[in-house]
């Protein structure tokens, strides 16, 4: 029970770390504090690795079950998909941002009360291993380590909530990147950035990414409650926000891959999909009931 | 017939009509406007409560607003006519749009070889690169031919001698993503339209020991045992039944069904999804004997269900033949029944007999004891003291033949994302020339997605064409 909470407490002050250095490096461009910047973002991810463990091992399940696991989920996944972008395109002052967002989601999850962070076993909705699985571990002794229809869910959901944070992130430089290009600004404190346009395929590749994984979510959802409970779709409000939220990005591959939908009206869609998230993980949990609510 | 020719081309009016219908389900823009259209009215349903009593709307929004939820039917938003017609008109949609893009771009991509190509729109691409390299053209050939290989394009060449061409394509199939996943949202939906016609859903409360039946099938199911798992900790961690399949008389398939594990027999699925104590029936009940007026009753007897047993010390025999756990009375059918499945009104029902003689059947209830005399024109009552109850459990079942058509939309939906968003269709082409001493290359291409890995693949191959140590 302790021992992720100590991790938390760490990798809580690694991110504020990580998020201030990105800001210095954006700010004073300087190459070795961006250097270490992303020397730190690893060490953060790290311990929120560490968080993962301990939790799962505290809890003796995958550590998906309650608002606080799900945030640690997300922040990990998010950090994890930035350092890939960032080894990948090799642009750092982006990581102001995200790393940026997820020490916010740092902050949130401290502030939950207490008992959605303790480790809880699971409900029995919620058990679900799978038997093909299960079976090919079990001549290791491994069986109970097999994950099911909930891990795979949970899993594939968050992927794609950190690719729509990322994408937002992105976003929101564009509009300011694209505002000081318009002026004719060089230099400057958006300087450090790329310039737009690539920006702007960066915050594409990013829901690239979101969207298929959130699709794998809902779907995966709908046929692990049809395994389940006999009943696919049943309108459930964290249901139907996850609708919501994968028509707007749809609506955003659409515009964009077929009507040529790019630059601030692509970025105004992103930020507008990234608040229907925001709604679809917190909001729905706190204001309105249901299966999902995590808060309940 | 003539009045039925428009000016349409002289086509029928039904052909002109159905061609408006094909272009205007044919549209990105309709796409766009279904799209947005079903997030934001997907919203009200997730504000406004749905299929509350019509009370409670009136409470919350009053009369004015309600009769317009009503109207509008969002109260059972998911399920109107209006919402229908938008996921209808959005399947349509798919539809049209597969039909019409599918083929060209399928015929387009098999004969991409033949596609006839003019140099000078090389320096047309967004991505092109004209350089000097300080080689024969042979060797810069050889160059290209590798640069190419090593990026696991294919190629071919044409020309020869001063002037060489090449075409380099990889990740075709990429371009068939949209069309695959597009196809798996249509085989998840009409999975799901034919479970919902071509199968039902049921629900069943069994007793411990008892059968119960399944509509439109040739077999029985039997709960042996229900049982309730806890954690250390005394949270409920699993609900369970045994069940056995009973198929003519004969016992042959038992298993141990729970949440998240269901029974699957001939097509059709048992679901643990609820237990709670029987509100008609009991394993067995205690009754005393007392003096009619009196308020002190003998030593509590152990009647079974439906077992007749004489009651010691007195000349009368009883049997158990009803329970009602919250008991109700119809006046108008003249039938006792369990208004709610709690036991906030226990109530036992019996046959008193005399010898062989039925002399009453009275109703005896735990918490008014004496409220009606149990035997008439007698010195002794009898009072109903305790009881054992008999555990339920309650199977939900479906049959569901589209679940196998909506497993195969989602291994489709899968394949397409893959092909959509992770393969990328990139043709290049280039011009080998020799240019005096050196060899001019010019070289550019496309790609249908993700720019920045292309413009960087670009370069690379640039790079190893220019340098001597790429060569190997």
């Amino acid at each position: 029970m302790i021992l992720s909470l100590v991790f938390f407490t760490f990798s809580f002050v690694f991110y504020l770390v990580t998020s201030l250095l990105y800001i210095g490096h954006w700010i004073f461009k300087k190459k070795w504090i961006g250097q270490t910047a992303t020397a730190m973002a690893f060490v953060a991810l790290l311990s929120t690795t560490m968080i993962l463990i301990a939790r799962a091992g505290e809890s003796g399940h995958a550590p998906f079950s309650n608002l606080w696991e799900s945030m640690m989920l997300f922040v990990w996944a998010t950090n994890a998909g930035y350092l890939i972008l960032e080894y990948k395109h090799k642009f750092r002052a982006i990581g102001a941002f995200v790393m940026g967002l997820e020490f916010i989601a740092m902050i949130s999850a401290s502030l939950l009360p207490y008992r959605f962070k303790s480790a809880e076993p699971l409900n029995p909705a919620l058990q679900n291993k799978w038997h093909w699985l299960m079976d090919v571990l079990r001549p290791f002794g491994l069986e109970k380590y097999a994950i099911g229809w909930l891990d795979f869910h949970v899993f594939t959901t968050f992927i794609g909530y950190a690719g729509f944070a990322i994408s937002f992130g992105l976003s929101l430089i564009y509009l300011l990147k694209e505002r000081s290009e318009a002026n004719g600004t060089k230099g400057g404190i958006m300087g450090a950035f790329p310039e737009a346009r690539i920006i702007d395929e960066l915050s594409y590749r990013a829901i690239a990414w979101g969207f298929p994984f959130l699709a794998t979510g809902i779907v995966s959802g709908a046929v692990w409650a049809n395994y389940a409970w006999g009943s696919y779709w049943s309108w459930d409000p964290k249901e139907t926000w996850s609708l919501i939220t994968w028509f707007i990005y749809a609506a955003y591959l659409h515009a964009r891959v077929t009507r040529g939908w790019r630059g601030k009206r692509a970025a105004y869609i992103s930020v507008a999909g990234f608040l229907a998230v925001i709604f679809l993980y917190w909001g729905v949990s706190f204001v309105l009931p249901g299966l999902h609510a995590y808060a309940s | 017939m003539q009045d039925k020719v428009k000016e349409g081309g002289g086509r029928p009016w039904y052909r002109v009509a159905g061609s408006k219908i094909w272009y205007f389900f044919n549209s990105l823009k309709l796409t766009l406007f279904v799209l947005i259209t079903l997030a934001v009215v997907s919203i009200f349903g997730t504000v406004v409560e749905q299929n509350l009593p019509v009370e409670e709307y009136l409470q919350k929004y009053g009369e004015k607003w309600t009769s317009f939820i009503l109207t509008a039917r969002l109260h059972d938003m998911y399920h109107s006519y209006w919402f229908l017609a938008l996921l209808a008109m959005l399947a349509l949609n798919i539809i049209v749009c597969t039909f019409e893009r599918f083929p060209p771009k399928w015929k387009a991509l098999l004969n991409h070889k033949s596609e006839k190509f003019d140099a000078r729109l090389i320096e047309k691409f967004a991505n092109h690169h004209t350089f000097d390299v300080a080689a024969s053209p042979e060797a810069v050939k050889e160059r290209v031919v590798n640069a190419f290989r090593k990026k696991k394009y294919d190629i071919i060449t044409s020309g020869g001698g001063g002037e060489f061409r090449l075409y380099a394509w990889k990740g075709r199939i990429g371009r068939l993503g949209s069309d695959f996943t597009h196809i798996s949202l249509l085989l998840i939906l009409l999975g799901a339209i034919v479970g919902s016609f071509a199968g039902y859903k049921d629900f069943r409360a069994v007793f411990v020991g008892g059968e119960m039946s399944v509509p439109k099938a040739d077999f029985r199911l039997k709960l042996d045992k229900f049982w309730i798992d806890y954690y250390d900790s005394g949270q409920i961690k699993q609900y369970n039944s045994l069940l056995t399949v009973i198929e003519d008389g004969k016992e042959v398939m038992k298993k141990q069904i729970w949440v998240n594990e269901p029974l699957y027999y001939k097509g059709i699925r048992f679901y643990q999804s609820s237990y709670g104590t029987a509100w008609n029936r009991v394993s067995e009940a205690e009754i005393a004997v007392q003096t009619k007026g009196r308020t002190e009753h003998g030593e509590p007897m152990l009647v079974k269900w439906e077992t007749l047993t004489p009651l010691a010390g007195t000349k009368y025999s009883v049997k158990l033949i009803g329970y009602a756990g919250d008991f109700a009375y119809d006046e108008g059918t003249n039938q006792v029944f369990s208004k709610s499945a709690e036991s906030n009104n226990p109530a036992i029902h019996l046959e008193i007999y005399d010898g062989d003689k039925l002399i009453s059947t009275p109703w005896l209830f735990l918490k008014y004891p004496g409220i009606f005399p149990a035997i008439p024109n007698a010195d002794e009552d009898l009072v109903f003291t305790g009881y054992k109850g008999i555990m339920y459990s309650g199977i939900s079942i479906n049959k569901d033949p589209g679940t196998n058509i909506v497993w195969a939309g989602s291994i489709v939906m899968g394949f397409g994302f893959i092909l959509a968003f992770f393969v990328y269709h990139r043709r290049v082409w280039v011009v080998v020339r020799e240019s005096g001493r050196s060899t001019e290359v010019k070289l550019g291409g496309m790609i249908n997605k993700n720019n920045l890995v292309f413009e960087k693949e670009l370069k690379e191959i640039v790079e190893s064409i220019s340098s001597e140590k790429a060569r190997g």
